[in-house]
């Protein structure tokens, strides 16, 4: 009877979030089935259209520069983040003075609302009145376009990325880097390793699961970064930061293409996935080796 | 017996109207509220101010939900099309309710125009320009919009023509006179650059988004002969985007960005031009007349450049006859969702009244009024003609007679006009004007 009534319980307690769950399911399938239909806000009749959405992204170039950024994108801020993260995080173990500093710094780009942080830097990144190119002056470097030229504007957009997101790799990572075993440390040291073969060896490899949990979150988020684009060069100049979060909202909200705005959103879902998946597969892997 | 008839037919009819006349009930929806919901804009901001006025007249609350330029396009699409019931009334453009007019989205209006229980007897809708009520009429047969219609989708509240606006403190200062032709602007801009190599010699705007080609670009290749769309037995049968005519003038025009504008053209939208024309960064801009207006008049703090900003046609292809100008009406319309219909009506015919017109013009904000009755009546003649506008009267008015609507009733505006600018955008980045175009009017091809 004591067994029956906490089994009911626990189900009543797992009821709000089991909600949540069909909502989320629910919302996520209408939106696959939108993506099948020639679904076009304003138009009053929506049809099943099969794969038509598809076949007309698979044919359209745009599509394909679209994926190759989004990928481009991920992948470089990611491991950027996650290298300087641990870079970052090894100074902060460290007793140097700047460390103290930082600490308490760092979290400052995290709490900024993105869209707001977009908007600093456009404003920063301005090529003839913005501030960082006054700075550049100063050391005689020559005016840098930014966003505003097609070659540098999607590395413009990577640093901002950079920029915000380090930190949250650089909380992580420090946070597992406190847990090494500094017997383990003392003894290599007192084997006669260095510092940068203690890093090598012994740190670094314990602190790769934390890097690749941090790298998991980091990845679905970059394949989904909507507001730094939208707030700095809207998916421009000429396209060349047109990634699938931009693709997909202006087909569906400034073309009121809202069925091939959802195929291509549900085709971004795809790579959030496997970019998960595999990075999940790396976890598992580093996890077996440092145990 | 006939004849009798129809004399106490007309007497009785004159006695209905009178009683009109003198009981229009402006507090027939007192104690409602609405949400009107406007881009930011110094039109919204004198209806902003006068809104006491309309809640002490009909005692009809106003909640005011005023967006940037950058969300407020998207947004109203969006509320407007999923029919969510969060505005009463919206502000809008001709084209973007061609979008959304398709569907029943909006509220035709001339049933509320010809009820003369809702709408005030001193309203007089036909003192609106001709040119601005039929650009907001059409019909809507099954998912297409038909020109030429009796359907009203929303009123118009200010209207912009296009000029040349230049600085006459810098252009004058090294006797440069304002160009004529695009070639020619192309050649001011050069030596505006050697002469004063600080500022940047053209405003342009360059978002990719409808609203960066509404402007310039539609104005100036209208001279050159391009077309958006071409009709055949009153349909749209082909797009013009990839003309010879369209060719020519891209390849001038491109030219032109590369040599003047801004290096932030590609993000520079409507407030970067007016910003970079009031403080002096930039010397001419090819945009809404309003932008020179406004930043000549006199403020207190004496930040606006008073006198400084004058007017000139826009720029034409060589050897054009004449000068053209698109032309922007903001409208005010009403989403089908709204619940508010009636309370949503009279704020509208409030907003857009003779009176209210002639307030915003002589506030400096709503221009260009509306209204011919304003543009008549001597208060605007004056105020308008004082000397820190410069010449902006007579040039309104001499741009005014070719001032037309560029682009071509169609459901899909956005999408294709959006597809413009970012090819825009590829061609001054340096893609080939031809190939660029080509695969641009593919594009709007298939979806006619």
């Amino acid at each position: 009877m004591n067994q029956s009534k906490e089994n009911s319980l626990k189900n009543f307690l797992i009821l709000p979030s089991v909600l949540v769950l069909l909502c989320f399911l629910f919302v996520f399938f209408y939106g696959v089935y939108l993506s099948f239909t020639d679904l076009k806000l304003g138009k009053p009749t929506v049809n099943f259209s099969g794969f038509k959405n598809y076949i007309y992204l698979w044919k359209n170039p745009l599509f394909w520069k679209s994926t190759k950024l989004t990928i481009y994108f991920t992948l470089v801020s990611v491991v950027t983040q996650a290298f300087i993260g641990v870079l970052l995080a090894k100074l902060f173990s460290t007793k140097v003075f700047c460390a103290k500093i930082f600490r308490p710094i760092i979290l400052l780009p995290l709490v900024l609302p993105p869209m707001s942080v977009a908007l600093m830097w456009t404003t920063m990144m301005n090529p003839e009145r913005g501030v960082l190119n006054y700075f550049l002056s100063l050391i005689g470097i020559e005016p840098f376009m930014w966003i505003s030229q097609y070659s540098t504007a999607m590395l413009s957009v990577i640093f901002i990325d950079v920029w915000t997101y380090t930190p949250f790799f650089t909380l992580i990572i420090y946070a597992g880097l406190l847990g090494v075993n500094q017997e383990i440390k003392e003894a290599a040291q007192e084997a006669g390793a260095g510092a940068w073969i203690t890093f090598w060896k012994i740190e670094l490899p314990f602190m790769m699961p934390y890097v690749l949990i941090a790298a998991v979150f980091r990845i679905i988020e970059s394949f989904n970064q909507f507001d730094i684009f939208i707030g700095t060069t809207g998916g421009g100049p000429a396209k060349a930061t047109t990634v699938y979060s931009i693709y997909g909202y202006i087909q569906s909200f400034q073309n009121l293409n809202f069925g091939r705005g959802t195929a291509i959103l549900f085709v971004n879902w795809w790579l959030v996935l496997i970019g998960a998946l595999i990075t999940i597969k790396l976890y598992q892997m580093a996890r077996k080796r440092v145990s | 017996m006939k004849k009798i008839k129809i004399f106490f037919s007309a007497i009785l009819f004159s006695i209905i109207s009178t009683f009109a006349l003198a009981d229009f009930d402006w507090k027939k929806y007192s104690g409602e509220t609405i949400v009107f919901a406007y881009d930011i804009h110094p039109y919204v901001d004198a209806l902003v101010e006068k809104l006491p006025e309309f809640e002490a007249l009909t005692g009809i609350k106003v909640d005011a939900q005023i967006f940037p330029d950058d969300v407020y396009w998207n947004k109203l699409n969006l509320e407007i099309t999923t029919d969510s019931g969060a505005w009463d009334v919206a502000g809008t453009g001709v084209q973007p309710t061609w979008d959304t007019s398709v569907g029943n989205h909006n509220v035709d209006l001339s049933k509320f125009l010809n009820d003369p229980s809702m709408t005030s007897p001193d309203y007089n809708y036909n003192d609106i320009y001709p040119s601005l009520r039929s650009a907001m009429t059409w019909d809507v047969k099954g998912e297409e919009v038909v020109g030429n219609g009796k359907g009203v989708w929303g009123l118009p509240h200010s209207f912009e023509n296009m000029n040349l606006m230049y600085r006459n403190d810098i252009l004058g200062k090294h006797n440069i006179k304002p160009p004529k032709t695009l070639p020619e602007l192309t050649a001011t801009c050069k030596k505006l650059k050697q002469v004063e190599p600080g500022i940047t010699p053209m405003a342009l705007r360059g978002v990719n988004f409808w609203s960066s080609v509404h402007t310039a670009p539609a104005s100036i290749a209208k001279s050159y002969g391009v077309v958006d769309y071409v009709m055949k037995d009153g349909k749209i049968s082909d797009t013009g985007l990839d003309s010879k005519a369209s060719i020519k003038f891209h390849k001038d025009y491109v030219a032109m960005v590369q040599e003047c504008a801004a290096k932030s053209w590609p993000n520079d939208n409507w407030y970067q031009v007016v910003d970079a024309l009031t403080s002096g960064n930039a010397a001419m801009a090819v945009d809404a007349n309003m932008f020179g207006f406004w930043n000549n008049i006199k403020d207190p703090d004496g930040k606006n450049p008073s006198g400084k900003i004058s007017f000139a046609p826009p720029p034409t292809a060589p050897g054009a006859k004449n000068f053209e100008s698109n032309i922007w009406i903001w409208c005010i319309t009403m989403p089908s969702a709204s619940k508010k219909k009636g309370p949503a009506w009279y704020f509208m015919q409030w907003a857009t009244s003779q009176k209210m017109v002639l307030d915003g013009a002589m506030m400096g904000k709503m221009v260009n009024p509306i209204r011919k009755s304003t543009w008549e009546s001597d208060d605007w003649k004056k105020y308008a003609n004082q000397p820190e506008f410069n010449n902006y009267y007579d040039t309104f008015i001499e741009v005014q007679d070719r001032a037309a609507l560029f682009f071509t009733p169609r459901y899909g505006f956005g999408e294709a006009m959006n597809a413009w600018s970012v090819a825009m955008q590829e061609m001054v980045n340096g893609r080939p004007v031809e190939e660029t175009l080509k695969e641009l009017a593919g594009s709007i091809r298939a979806g006619i």
